[in-house]
């Protein structure tokens, strides 16, 4: 703007000068002198300048210029369009791929927020000097309230700098707990503002927290075979739904006849002016005990329920209280002709147990009769859509950590992940093989998602992706592993090649992503 | 310090390579490695060597500027989140300090227009050299002048030459760049001038110039940088195509959709011009930024094929920007900027 304003004046100036005709300077004698002076400059300037091969022109103008177009402006290659009015968290910033991130931010014109423990003259000197420094601790919640604030996004290359638990468990697991949360609370607060919703935050479906709470919910059982034989296996089943003493909400019961299953179902009221449509997928806060269950959605116009169509989709818990997270794209028609769901006519929530496919692991398993269960409840959220992501979060895959620490530190970046994915926030989650110190875009680059890579790969690379992710819709909900392509001998190539070396003009992280599965 | 003979007429620079008082050599023996990571740029502010800058730090080096001392320090490059350091070439005992932990010294100086072209080309370069040398510095990247060993007549063409000559003999792993011209100079010298209906000066001269965008020279600069084939090679980059001056005026009124008031200055008026210049000591330096009239005059053509640089590096030739595309892109962006101001302009004419 300032340079625009500049112009403008300068502008007007130009305007304003003819239209002074005669002052005393024009007959000063040595403002006339000075005058025909300049006049000389500038001709011999211009003169003596044609004498050479690329000249450089004069300072003053030169910096304008720059600052116009190619600094910052449509001709710098690395500017992007929507970076000017995009204000970027970068925790961890004085890491080794943080620091790469600042200053890819910086060149592309972000507005670059850097938050530090401490502002050590030391801490400080490594950023560049435009870079907002802020004062906070990822372990401590109530330092992140004013950190992030203003901000439109958030890169966490943060890692603990020991393997010890305590630091593990602070930095990257509880550590993106709280600045996701820390970043939900102040968008919430932004909507609230404007007398809405943030269109980052999850919508509550039901709540389990009264008695009250567990009204509409229907308990219902059934079995997958309708013929007459079907009776002579019926060994029983029952299932209740009900709220304990202990202030849960609990079904629980048994399935004994084969081919049985017992339901728990509830036709869903939303907020007026809400539609599931503007949601991804849901979020189930359970106890489970290890079971799987299946989550079936009825969808179809609400008047005529004869219809409506069911999809469903299978979720795992684990022993004690989880998250579950389960997108709508996740949901598969039980007919098989049928069109795929459409969020938007979902009117029917169900949750099914059924005894087969239970599978358990650990040391408990054996004990248990598979063909009981109990679901403890406590939420169902369903999570927003969005273009881009929101949180940026830099992980691991493991390799290159002492393998005697390699659990705990995965453990808690796992912990990390998940809490972000169930935020509600568009995240991407990258896990780079082992980290080099070597510069960017000197070798192609896999992406894959099954813990199968073997390479390593540079910080400048891995800083590449942060950045391109900022505002690519397939990196949206997404998580991969990264690192560089493995050369193998000829004919025992185990990946196509899916990325391509990085130069001006191409994208490779768009369709290195594109055939990556979401949601994962 | 000057090898050279400090004469009135200074075109004569002797090419040895005489390591006279460089400041302390300090050899840092074998302590911590220097990560391959850290560099320096020498001459960061310029037109070349901010775009260097730029690409460095986007590919993930560490990058420290060497700056001159000066009231207005160059922020841009702290904002990008390179390191500023102050040295001054012409002060050798300034420079041993700025090198220390680096691997690579990218050398992109050349001496302003208004100083003497041997203070910072020749001796500062000099120095430079053997600093680096005496500091086991393990790779240097000179960018020169293309044709300058042809053109002994134009002094800042033969300081380049010798200075090549020089870094060759102090056996210090090295990768010289030749240059042609830059594609950002245009702008100033005719884009700007013809938007603003100014006059623009031009030559008649048969001069052919493969113009080049300084960010590819940037990028090209650093494959080859790391591609170890190509150590003590001399490589040329010029643009897809040569111009002459008339045609990059012609290019210029086109896409800016106005005729220029061109001002065409014969090429015998700037050789008569530097012929005179030279008789007095105090227009020598007039003379010497003339001296390239005397190239001018010839129909030499500034130009390389750069097939075989693009295989060596690894590089297609569609990924380098033409004038065309260069200006083109120049002139839509600025029209726009133009647009708006107007727009921005009549709606405070409102308000005065």
């Amino acid at each position: 703007m300032n340079v625009d304003e500049t112009q403008t004046k300068q502008k007007q100036q130009q305007q304003q000068q003819p239209s002074v005709s005669l002052s005393l300077d024009d007959v000063n004698p040595v403002g006339l002198g000075r005058k025909s002076r300049q006049l000389f400059d500038e001709v011999w300037r211009k003169f003596s300048g044609l004498g050479q091969i690329s000249r450089t022109t004069r300072a003053d103008d030169r910096e304008s210029l720059d600052a116009l177009l190619i600094r910052e402006g449509p001709m710098c290659e690395f500017a992007i369009p929507g970076a000017q009015n995009t204000t970027v968290l970068v925790v961890g910033a004085t890491s080794r791929i943080g620091r790469i991130v600042v200053r890819k931010l910086m060149l592309r014109g972000y507005t670059v927020k850097a938050l530090v423990r401490k502002a050590d003259e030391e801490v400080v000197s490594m950023l560049p000097r435009s870079v907002e420094v802020v004062i906070g601790d990822v372990g401590d919640p109530e330092t992140l309230k004013s950190v992030v604030e203003g901000c439109n996004k958030i890169i966490y290359c943060a890692t603990a700098r020991s393997t010890i638990t305590g630091d593990l468990f602070r930095v990257d697991h509880r550590g993106v707990y709280n600045l996701t949360k820390a970043f939900q609370d102040y968008n919430n607060k932004l909507a609230q503002l404007r007398a809405g919703k943030s269109s980052k935050s999850k919508l509550l479906l039901a709540k389990f927290k009264s008695a009250d709470s567990l009204n509409g919910w229907e308990a219902r059982q059934g079995t997958y075979f309708q013929d007459v034989v079907a009776s002579k296996y019926d060994a029983g089943m029952d299932a209740k739904f009900e709220y304990t003493e202990t202030g849960e909400a609990v079904f629980s019961g048994y399935v004994f006849t084969r081919g049985g299953y017992v339901e728990l179902s509830k036709r869903l009221s939303l907020p007026l002016g809400r539609t599931l449509d503007r949601y991804e997928g849901l979020v189930l806060s359970v106890g489970g005990n290890g079971r799987s269950y299946i989550l079936i959605l009825e969808a179809g116009p609400s008047a005529d329920t004869t219809q409506s169509k069911l999809y469903f989709a299978r979720f795992t818990t684990k022993v004690g209280f989880c998250r579950a997270r389960v997108p709508f794209s996740s949901f598969r028609p039980v007919k098989p002709d049928d069109p795929p769901l459409d969020p938007f006519l979902v009117h029917t929530l169900t949750i099914r147990f059924e005894p087969r496919r239970q599978r358990l692991e650990g040391p408990t398993a054996v004990k248990q009769d598979l063909r009981s269960f109990k679901l403890k409840l406590e939420y169902i959220k369903a999570f927003p859509t969005g273009q881009e992501t929101d949180f940026v979060l830099v992980s691991c895959t493991g390799l290159g950590i002492e393998s005697t620490r390699r659990e705990q530190v995965l453990k808690a970046k796992r912990a990390g992940e998940e809490s972000l994915k169930i935020s509600g926030l568009g995240y991407t989650i990258i896990r780079p093989g082992p980290l080099k110190e070597e510069p960017g875009g000197q070798r192609a680059l896999i992406f894959d998602q099954g813990n199968r890579i073997s390479q390593g790969i540079s910080c400048a690379d891995v800083a590449d992706i942060c950045v391109k992710a900022l505002h690519d819709s397939t990196a949206r909900n997404k998580s991969f592993d990264v690192c560089y392509e493995y050369v193998a001998e000829q004919g025992r190539e185990l990946y196509e090649l899916v990325a391509h070396l990085p130069d001006k003009a191409n994208n490779y992280l768009t369709p290195a992503l594109s055939v990556l599965e979401k949601n994962t | 310090m000057s090898p050279s003979s400090a004469a009135g007429k200074f075109n004569v620079v002797k090419c040895t390579s005489a390591p006279t008082a460089t400041a302390g050599a300090v050899n840092l023996g074998p302590g911590t490695p220097v990560r391959p990571t850290s560099i320096l740029v020498v001459g960061a502010t310029g037109t070349l060597g901010r775009q260097v800058v730029r690409r460095a730090l986007d590919e993930g080096y560490d990058v420290r500027c060497l700056v001159r001392p000066r009231p207005a320090p160059a922020d841009f490059l702290r904002d990008w989140g390179a390191t500023v350091v102050n040295a001054d070439l012409s002060k050798p005992e300034t420079i041993p300090a700025t090198l220390v932990g680096i691997h690579t010294i990218i050398d992109c100086a050349t001496g302003r227009p208004e100083e003497p072209i041997k203070t910072v080309d020749w001796e500062g370069k000099v120095a430079l050299i053997q600093c680096a040398k005496a500091m086991g510095i393990q790779k240097y990247v000179f960018f020169s002048i293309h044709n300058c060993d042809k053109h002994p007549e134009v002094p800042l063409m033969e300081i380049k030459y010798c200075t090549e000559k020089f870094l060759h003999d102090s056996g210090l792993n090295h990768i010289i760049i030749r240059l042609c011209g830059f594609m950002q100079g245009l702008i100033g010298q005719y884009a700007v001038p013809i938007l603003e209906e100014k006059s623009v000066w031009g030559t008649d001269a048969p001069t052919r110039i493969a113009y080049m965008d300084t960010q590819d020279i940037a990028r090209l600069t650093f494959i080859a940088l790391r591609n170890e084939t190509i150590n003590g090679k001399l490589l040329t980059f010029a643009g897809p195509r040569a111009w002459t001056t008339q045609e990059v005026i012609t290019l210029c009124e086109r896409l800016a959709g106005q005729d220029a008031n061109v001002t065409t200055v014969p090429v015998t008026v700037l050789r008569f011009t530097r012929q005179l210049t030279r008789f007095f000591e105090w227009t020598n330096d007039v003379a010497d930024r003339l001296a390239f009239s005397e190239v001018l005059t010839s129909d030499i053509v500034f130009s390389t094929p750069m097939n075989d640089t693009y295989q060596l590096l690894g590089v297609e030739a569609k990924e380098i920007v033409t004038l065309e595309k260069y200006l083109q892109d120049y002139f839509t962006n600025i029209l726009k900027k133009l647009k708006d101001l107007k727009a921005q302009s009549k709606q405070t004419d409102i308000y005065f």
